[in-house]
């Protein structure tokens, strides 16, 4: 009985969380983002006193912001992308193999993630520089595939060492080539850490601040710088509430995406039964 | 078996050692498989017999030793391409694809064309009497089924050499029984040769047509379940196939000087031996020679046979009686047991 109490409890709990961190925050930004530009928004009104999509369409017009979003939203994938890829051969090792100073190296490659992320970014901006990478598009992706490296290598290594050698020696055993073997026995394994990979650094690329800041200021614009730009000296609550929408609402869909994924019949991860 | 001249066995291994690190796995294992033949690797756990049967089937190099298959070196060829296909302990199935898909994996990478493929399936499911869980993904079946689904995927591509490594251990009595024979019949039937492995010695004299068996890393001994059983030649052997009785002893000229005085027995060594004799050859009664009596200690009831213990001359000696009798703790006892049964074994391998 008092379990089952406890465990109504528990959810009950949960559901005021979600409810201050997700949803108030959610709600006051979008309310924030539709008040009407001729009417503010004061003490004691509950609601804004008009709403509309005013502030959208003048953020749309007068802003980089579609260049930003363009910017932002082409980086993500593509690093991504590219940090799935750069990680797999590591991974592989960290996964999969034995050699010696195995553990040492696993700690050595998640140490740059306690670097508080402007230091990282007035060096590794200096670096770019020194190292040619005046364009700033490339040089932004580079640095996003560097800076998120390490948590694909973590994750993907985890995938890696998930997949049974007993499978991919059977299907060996059977007369698979690499291509099949690796569609056999390895992807299914590895498909949910690679959308997580993927979907992690998009994310992390996606609002990532300092190094786009760094490298892009004056006049190349992410999202972040953007939103960025109306939290200091021109602080305009109703534009940051637009900007942070369209920096948010994506990633939410993503992740929803990849819960379901995740979710989804994954065999290869769930351990037989008898 | 062997003939003169240019013989030779389907599959000879020749002085395999494996060595992990400092470890030695296996330490000069040498033996050969005929054409059709089943052999037994058994042995107890730890004793390096997945070791050998991953060296045949390519998935570990030998630190040294040669391994041919039909007369060709088998050492470098990839496991992909050995006439060889492996029925693993632990099943090893692939987890996304439905039964049907993992019997059908081997044929497929074979490039059979989708009809011959479906007819191979199709009569193995039949044979494995898998039909009606043709569409299930591995998972959804017991451990029976998935056994004959790692069994059907293996025999899918039609191997000459199927490695078997413990495929009943994860089994319960009645099943193992059951799949045992199928496994046995369909190995006469189609004919392949089997390297099976197994800690069972009831499984290994049941299915045999020789038994190797393996002691830390080595061969102890090796033949027909009968041999192997009646005339083990070390005191390993002779304990880990069936119970046995061991005891110290002296021989000379026939006559063995024993704790229990003078017994005639069959072994032909002289000088400090270790004779033997199984249980189930003990007979109730006295008779002209062997004649033992005792003390009853304890005794069970097996159903198609008594194992009672008797005190002997200071030694505890295990007797299998068949029938319902009923011997009580502290009963006195006498027994003989035939000279035919009583053999003398090495204490250690040389
Ligand atoms: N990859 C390995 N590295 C180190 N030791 C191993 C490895 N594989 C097996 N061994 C050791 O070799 C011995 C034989 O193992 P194995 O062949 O699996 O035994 P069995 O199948 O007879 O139970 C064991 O002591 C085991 O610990
Ligand atoms: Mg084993």
């Amino acid at each position: 009985m008092s379990a089952k109490i406890l465990q109504r409890l528990l959810v009950a709990v949960l559901v005021a969380v979600m409810l201050v961190w997700l949803i108030v925050p959610f709600a006051m930004a979008i309310l924030w983002s539709m008040v009407d530009p001729s009417t503010a928004w004061t003490y004691p009104d509950l609601l804004p006193p008009k709403l509309s999509f005013e502030r959208w369409w003048i953020m749309w017009q007068t802003t980089s912001l579609p260049t930003a979003i363009l910017n932002s939203y082409s980086l993500a994938p593509i690093a991504a992308l590219l940090t799935a890829l750069l990680a797999a051969p590591t991974a592989f090792a960290f996964g999969r193999l034995d050699f010696p100073g195995k553990g040492l190296a696993q700690i050595l490659i998640l140490v740059p993630l306690v670097m508080p992320g402007f230091v990282v970014a007035i060096f590794f901006a200096s670096i770019l520089l020194q190292m040619g990478f005046f364009a700033r598009y490339p040089a932004i992706l580079f640095g996003h595939v560097i800076l998120y490296l390490p948590y694909a290598v973590r994750i993907l290594s985890v995938s890696f060492g998930q997949v049974r050698t007993d499978v991919v020696n059977a299907a060996r055993d059977l007369g698979a080539s690499p291509w099949q073997v690796f569609r056999v026995a390895y992807l299914p394994v590895l498909r949910p850490g690679i959308f997580a990979a993927f979907l992690v650094v998009f994310i992390l690329s996606l609002e990532e601040f300092a190094l786009a800041f760094v490298v892009g200021s004056p006049d190349f614009t992410t999202i972040p710088t953007i939103l960025y730009s109306y939290l200091g000296y021109n602080f305009i609550r109703p534009n940051a509430a637009v900007v942070a929408l369209i920096l948010v609402v994506p990633n939410v869909l993503l992740m929803l995406g990849l819960e379901r994924l995740l979710q989804s019949a994954n065999p290869a991860s769930v351990s037989g039964k008898g | 078996m062997e003939t003169k001249g240019t013989f030779v066995a389907y599959l000879a291994a020749t002085d395999i050692g494996m060595r992990f690190d400092t470890f030695e796995a296996l330490k000069g294992v040498s033996f050969t498989a005929e054409r059709g033949e089943f052999i037994t690797l058994l042995g107890p756990s730890g004793c390096g017999k997945t070791t050998l049967l991953n060296i045949v089937a390519g998935f570990l190099k030998p630190t040294r030793g040669a391994l041919t298959l039909d007369g060709a070196d088998l050492l470098p060829i990839p496991p992909e391409r050995r006439d060889s296909a492996m029925c693993f302990q632990s099943y090893a199935l692939f987890p996304h694809l439905s039964v049907r898909d993992n019997i059908a994996f081997g044929p497929r990478q074979k490039g059979l064309t989708a009809t011959e493929v479906a007819k191979r399936v199709n009569d193995l499911l039949a044979q494995m009497a898998l039909d009606a869980h043709a569409g299930k993904l591995p998972n959804a079946l017991s451990g029976g089924q998935q056994q004959r689904v790692a069994l059907a995927r293996a025999l899918a591509v039609g191997p000459g050499l199927v490695l078997f490594d413990e495929p009943l251990s994860n089994l319960d009595a009645k099943l193992r029984d059951q799949v045992r024979t199928e496994i046995r019949a369909l190995q006469r039937r189609v004919g392949f040769t089997a390297l099976y492995v197994t800690h069972d010695q009831a499984e290994a004299l049941a299915l045999s047509d020789r038994i190797l068996l393996l002691n830390n890393g080595v061969i102890e001994q090796e033949g027909a379940p009968r041999d192997i059983y009646f005339k083990p030649r070390t005191r390993f052997v002779a304990d880990f196939i069936g119970a046995a009785n061991l005891h110290a002893g002296i021989a000379e000229a026939g006559a063995l000087a024993t704790p229990f005085g003078p017994l005639t027995g069959a072994g032909v060594a002289t000088g400090a031996v270790t004779i033997c004799w199984r249980p189930e050859m003990a007979r109730l009664g006295p008779a002209g020679v062997n004649s033992l009596a005792g003390i009853v200690s304890s005794s069970a009831f097996q159903g198609a046979y008594t194992d009672v213990f008797v005190d002997a001359a200071g030694q505890t000696v295990r007797l299998q009686l068949p029938g319902a009798a009923h011997f009580a703790p502290g009963e006195a006892l006498s027994f003989h047991v035939p000279p035919s049964a009583i053999t003398t074994v090495a204490d250690t391998a040389s």
